[in-house]
This record gives C-alpha cells, sequence and structure tokens, in this order.
C-alpha cells in the first residue's frame, strides 16, 4: 500500500545544470541537478523526510511512458531538487529538460530513513556514486542541532565513494552541511584510493570513527552486499537503500520485488515491495 | 454519470471503467490516489488457491512502445485473500463499485474449488477467470488455447457458483472468436479481451534477457490495436458482454473499444505511467461524450460501421 501522503502532481522544471565535481567544477560525467517546482500549494513540501523518492516523468511526450524513481536530494523552498546520473532512455529524457517542461511527479513514495535521534551510536553513511543523492538531506537532518552544543554522540560521518573525482558530485555541498565528508575513488582521482569500506576500517583503525556505529548506505548493489555482510559480522545496525527497477513506485504492479529474510522482520513472505515497504530497508530483514 | 451506467447482466455498473487484474493490487491499496467509487468495478490480482512467490527478479521491463512483465503471479493464496483482503474490499462495495474477484488455477479442480470458495462471500459481485496467464508453467497457455478446455473449465465453475464468470482470454491464440464462443457456450456472463501478448527482450551487448524467466507478457499502449481486434472479433462472434483491455490510457480510447463492440473497458499498465488516472477517466469519458453530443454509451456500443473509412 503507497504511502498516505502518496500523490501524482503536475510540477515544472525551474532549472537545471550539471553536478560538480570534486573541485566544484561542472562535471561532465552525466550527472545533474534537476530543480522543479510542483504545482498546488506547496504546504506538504516542508515536511518532506529525507530517503524517501518521487516517481519522474515528463509530461510532453519526450520521455519513456513510464516514470523512474528518484531519491529527494533537497529541499528547496517551494522547490524539489533531484540528483540524476544519466544512463537510459528515462534519466536522458530528464537530462534533455528546458525549463519550464512540464513534468509528472508522483510522491512522496516510500519509507524515509529511520529516526536517526533514537539510539545512541554514532551514524556513518556510505555512498556509492548516485547513491549519495539521498544523504544530503540525512546529514542535515541527524547533525545535532547548532544551538545545543550538547555532548551527545559525534558523527553523522559520510563516507563517499565514486569511479573518480569527476563523480565524486556535489561534493562541496554535501561537505557545507558541517558533517565530515570522507572521499574514496576507484581510481585515485580524489582521496582515498579505494572503497567506502576499506576507507570505514581505516578511520575506525586510527581511532578517528569509533567501532560501534550504525550504518547507512545506499550505491550499487556489490557494495551494499558488502555492507550488510559487514554489518551481520560485526553485528552494527544497518540500513540499505536499494535501487530495484520499478514499474509503478505505488505498490501496484509488484515489479520490485525484494527478497526477505526468513525468520527476519518482513519474513512472513518471500518478497517485499522495494517502493512501498521500503526503499530503506534494515539490512537484517533482506536479502541484498 | 447516468449516461455511463453499464449493463453487464445481472450486474449494473455505475460507469465502464476498471482496473485490470495485476495492476491496481486488490484495488483498495491506491484509494488516496484513486478513490474507489470512481471506478465502475475493482478487478483483483489474481488470486490462486495456494499462495504463489511468484518469478525471479528483474520482473518488469519497458520497451519503446509497451511494458513486459514476469510477475508470475505472486499472491498469497485464496485464505489470505478471504481473511485480509475481502473485509475491507466490502467498504468499497457499499460505495457501489462491484468487486470482482480474478481466480486463476493450474487444474479445472483449482479453479472448482477458488470458486466453490469465494462463490459464498456476498461482497463479491462477479469471478474473473484468467485462463490466459502467460507466465506460469514455463510460458504454456494451458486453458488459454484450447476451447474445449475454456468451455468445460466455464461449464464447471457454473456449476458451483451462481457468480457471473467473466472469462479472461489470451490474444495470443489464431482465433480468438473459437475462445469466446466456447466460453459463451461454458456459461461465462462476459468476456474480458484480453489479457498481454508473450513478448521478450534482451540486451544484446551482455547477451543477456530483461526478464528472468525470459518471456513475459507484453501490455500497454503498443499492445492497443491487437487488443482492439480481439476485442473487436469477441464482440463479432458472441452475444454476452465484451469488456475490452489492453493498452487503454484515455478517454478516447475507452470510446475506440466501446465502438467496436465493447460493453466497459479494463485499464493496466496505464495506471503504472499514471497512477492517477482511474480517478479520473470516467469523467473524461462523461465529458468527451458531452463535448461531441453522443448519446449514451449503450448505443455507440458496437456502433462501428464497416466500409471505407470517412474522409
Ligand atoms: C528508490 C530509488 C531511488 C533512486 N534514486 C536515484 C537518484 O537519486 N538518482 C539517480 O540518478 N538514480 C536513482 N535511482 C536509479 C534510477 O531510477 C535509474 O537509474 C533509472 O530508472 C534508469 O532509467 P533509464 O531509463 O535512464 O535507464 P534504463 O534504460 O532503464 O537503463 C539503462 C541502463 O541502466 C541499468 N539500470 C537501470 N535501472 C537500474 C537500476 N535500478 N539498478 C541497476 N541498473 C539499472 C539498465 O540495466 C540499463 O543497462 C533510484 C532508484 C530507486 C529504486
Ligand atoms: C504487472 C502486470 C501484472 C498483471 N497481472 C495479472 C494477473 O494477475 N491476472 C490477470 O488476469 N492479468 C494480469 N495482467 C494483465 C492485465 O490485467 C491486462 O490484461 C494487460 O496488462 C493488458 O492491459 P493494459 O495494456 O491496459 O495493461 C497483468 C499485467 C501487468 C502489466
Ligand atoms: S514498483 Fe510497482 S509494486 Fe513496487
Amino acid at each position: 500500500m503507497p504511502a498516505t501522503d502518496t500523490r501524482p502532481r503536475a510540477a515544472r522544471v525551474v532549472a537545471i545544470r550539471p553536478c560538480e565535481d570534486a573541485s566544484g567544477a561542472a562535471s561532465d560525467e552525466g550527472g545533474f541537478i534537476l530543480r522543479l517546482r510542483p504545482e498546488g500549494d506547496p504546504a506538504w513540501i516542508a515536511s518532506l523526510e529525507p530517503g524517501r523518492f518521487f516517481m519522474v516523468r515528463r509530461q510532453d511526450g519526450a520521455s519513456p511512458a513510464i516514470p523512474r524513481p528518484f531519491s529527494l536530494y533537497r529541499v528547496a523552498g517551494d522547490c524539489l531538487e533531484f540528483m540524476v546520473q544519466s544512463l537510459g532512455a528515462g534519466t536522458q529524457a530528464l537530462a534533455a529538460c528546458r525549463e519550464d517542461t512540464p513534468l509528472l511527479l508522483t510522491g512522496p513514495a516510500g519509507s524515509g530513513w529511520p529516526e536517526f535521534s533514537v539510539g545512541s551510536e554514532p551514524w556513518v553513511f556510505l555512498a556509492g556514486g548516485i547513491g549519495s543523492a539521498p544523504f544530503l538531506m540525512a546529514l542535515e537532518r541527524a547533525l545535532p542541532p547548532h544551538a545545543a552544543a550538547s555532548p551527545r554522540a559525534p558523527g553523522p560521518w559520510l563516507i563517499y565513494g565514486a569511479a573518480s573525482a569527476a563523480r565524486l558530485y556535489e561534493r562541496r555541498a554535501f561537505a557545507d552541511t558541517g558533517a565530515p565528508v570522507l572521499c574514496a575513488t576507484d581510481d585515485g582521482s580524489h582521496g582515498f584510493h579505494g572503497n567506502v569500506l576499506e576507507l570505514l576500517a581505516l578511520e575506525q583503525e586510527a581511532g578517528r570513527i569509533p567501532a560501534r556505529v550504525r550504518l547507512a548506505a545506499c550505491g550499487p548493489q556489490p557494495m551494499l552486499r558488502a555492507v550488510a555482510a559487514l554489518a551481520e559480522k560485526e553485528q552494527l545496525p544497518c540500513w540499505l537503500s536499494l535501487e530495484t527497477y520499478m514499474g509503478c513506485g505505488v505498490g501496484i504492479c509488484n515489479g520490485c520485488a525484494v527478497p526477505t529474510r526468513p525468520g527476519g522482520a518482513l519474513g512472513d513472505w518471500p518478497w517485499a515491495k522495494c517502493c512501498v515497504d521500503g526503499p530503506v530497508f534494515d539490512s537484517t530483514a533482506i536479502v541484498v | 454519470m447516468s449516461r455511463l451506467v453499464t449493463k453487464l447482466p445481472p450486474l449494473t455498473l455505475s460507469n465502464p471503467i476498471m482496473s485490470a487484474s495485476g495492476t491496481f493490487g486488490h484495488g483498495l491499496e491506491m484509494g488516496a490516489i484513486v478513490p474507489p467509487e470512481r471506478l465502475g468495478a475493482l478487478v483483483s490480482k489474481t488470486v490462486t488457491l495456494e499462495p504463489r512467490p511468484g518469478n525471479p527478479m528483474p520482473r518488469v521491463w519497458e520497451t519503446e512502445a509497451g511494458f513486459l512483465n514476469s510477475i508470475g503471479l505472486e499472491n498469497r493464496g485464496l485464505e489470505a485473500y478471504m481473511e485480509d483482503v475481502l473485509p475491507t474490499v466490502a467498504a468499497a462495495a457499499r460505495a457501489g463499485t462491484a468487486i470482482v474477484t480474478n481466480i486463476g488455477g493450474h487444474t479445472p479442480q483449482e479453479f472448482v474449488q477458488l470458486a466453490q470458495a469465494l462463490g459464498e462471500r456476498p461482497e463479491i459481485a462477479a469471478l474473473e477467470v484468467n485462463l490466459s496467464c502467460p507466465n506460469v508453467q514455463g510460458g504454456k497457455l494451458p486453458f488459454a488455447t484450447d476451447p474445449a478446455a475454456a468451455r468445460d473449465i466455464l461449464a464447471a465453475l457454473a456449476n458451483v457458483t451462481d457468480k457471473p464468470l467473466w472469462a479472461k482470454l489470451s490474444p495470443n491464440v489464431a482465433r480468438i472468436d473459437e475462445m469466446a464462443l466456447a466460453v459463451e457456450e461454458g456459461g461465462a456472463a462476459a468476456i474480458t479481451a484480453c489479457n498481454t501478448l508473450l513478448g521478450m527482450a534482451v540486451d544484446w551487448r551482455t547477451r543477456r534477457p530483461r526478464l528472468a524467466l525470459v518471456r513475459g507478457g507484453y501490455s500497454g499502449l503498443g499492445v492497443r490495436p491487437v487488443a482492439l481486434r480481439c476485442a473487436y472479433d469477441c464482440a463479432r462472434a458472441v452475444s454476452i458482454p465484451v469488456i475490452g483491455c489492453g493498452g487503454i490510457s484515455s478517454a478516447e480510447h475507452v470510446l475506440e473499444f466501446i465502438v467496436a463492440g465493447c460493453t466497459a473497458v479494463q485499464v493496466g499498465s496505464a495506471s503504472f505511467s499514471d497512477p492517477g488516472l482511474l480517478g479520473r477517466l470516467a469523467a473524461e469519458v462523461e465529458d468527451l461524450l458531452e463535448r461531441e453530443d453522443c448519446p449514451d454509451l449503450a448505443e455507440l456500443c458496437g456502433s462501428l460501421t464497416e466500409g471505407a473509412p470517412c474522409a
């Protein structure tokens, strides 16, 4: 069943620009930021939770018929922003949007990240490539309020990995939240030369990140699989945001099935629906 | 909406718009987006006797003009449907929307057991008999291609339940009119034409199929001409009502099917492109009839005049 606040809405593109690379220059790797304004009363926008997603499609006939899912990247006044990697027909059509291109936007869909303030262990967010999108608002939400400099647990940390410096999209925006952002690249062109889990291990060995943390991760499936394995081995609480294919985004097509773990929280049925039971799952409830 | 009133004897629906099986959950999931009372009927996903986990992922793939799926009838089975789903849909039924339960089985006995159990339930207005799901039994179409087998199933069901039986046919046959005649003879109250076409898609670069089980059901805009022809062939062959289904996504499309001989229509994949569509469609059909100064739907039904196309 879709969340009670999921709605289809008309929207218009306000602005579109290439993502910044690690140095702040425009990246030419196909990542872009799409800013759009939903039509109608914007009251619902202020209460949007990080980690939820929207199905997006162009309404001028230039998109495939089926909308594509994208995590909410940022809220800017009465506008929403998405960070998108151009891949196939759906994302290429969005990349070709102009100011005022009409869109159909269905959401907010799915569950968001868990409530960050509950519990005491610090958070480590692990982002792989475009999987960083749902973490900007998460960082803002999970940071301790500036006013009350309480001796609460440190964190959150964002460990942000990508193929190269050119794909460390919007690194500066993440750093601007005030959270520590540690970068890793596969080719060593920026930050640590290696992957996010290697970097996490290094930081933990050096005592800069505690051993007992809670993990939240979004990125390519092999990365999520490795994160889930680490969480299981170390018995760390862990949430994963999955990117499955989606036919509808609202729970009516059964196209987004995620295998559940027998005996886990969703184990009464072999599949969960990524679009309504997720996209964020407790890693002990599913098989990645 | 009196001009939309739709007669599917013994039922009278407020309008001719229905959700297509498997594309709208069990119907109420979408309540916040599509108020159920806007629909003439809500058709459930296929319910099977035993729970069915369904097929491996990936299960869906979009092509240039349509949508491939291989869900494999994932559902929690008859018992869960009767306990968990039916009580909740009763509210919609009270609001005037007919609840239609779509059933599927591997054997005639399974169909009969389903009809016996569901036939007892007052919430259900009709049973839609899925003779044609191509995603089970390795793409074989057990009852969908054999007129005698289909007729026998309908006859067996008519024997055990008083509920109106709608036979949902497959387009993957050479002569759908023969199938239509067979299910009419077996006792069907209506025909749904049609289910998905068998199709597939591949990624030649990786040498991989797009769907885990290779073949899937093809639906959406691209199948509309085929579905329209199937519905037309059925309507010309039988005297029971035909419910058109396949690629319908606008009021214009609805009226195409009505003119070709359908009494009502079902909308499937279009809800994926536009989840709010089913909540607007009946009103859009009514507006269109009004704007074009058209008679009631019943008068438009089957009004297609053969001969040279008009200039
Ligand atoms: C909840 C959720 C949130 C998402 N958030 C974002 C986001 O914030 N930014 C973003 O850029 N993307 C995000 N995605 C992924 C995005 O939806 C897909 O990249 C997009 O649907 C691809 O559509 P397309 O038509 O461009 O590509 P297609 O033509 O569908 O595919 C192009 C190529 O990419 C591969 N591919 C497509 N989709 C996926 C997938 N989901 N997993 C693995 N491979 C795939 C295909 O196999 C194909 O080779 C998210 C997905 C989900 C489920
Ligand atoms: C994802 C999906 C699941 C479906 N599941 C069922 C099903 O369980 N039972 C059934 O009779 N038809 C099922 N169908 C077929 C539809 O009910 C419909 O006949 C077909 O999709 C053609 O209509 P459309 O082009 O409007 O989608 C399914 C179709 C899709 C796309
Ligand atoms: S995408 Fe359709 S059920 Fe999840």
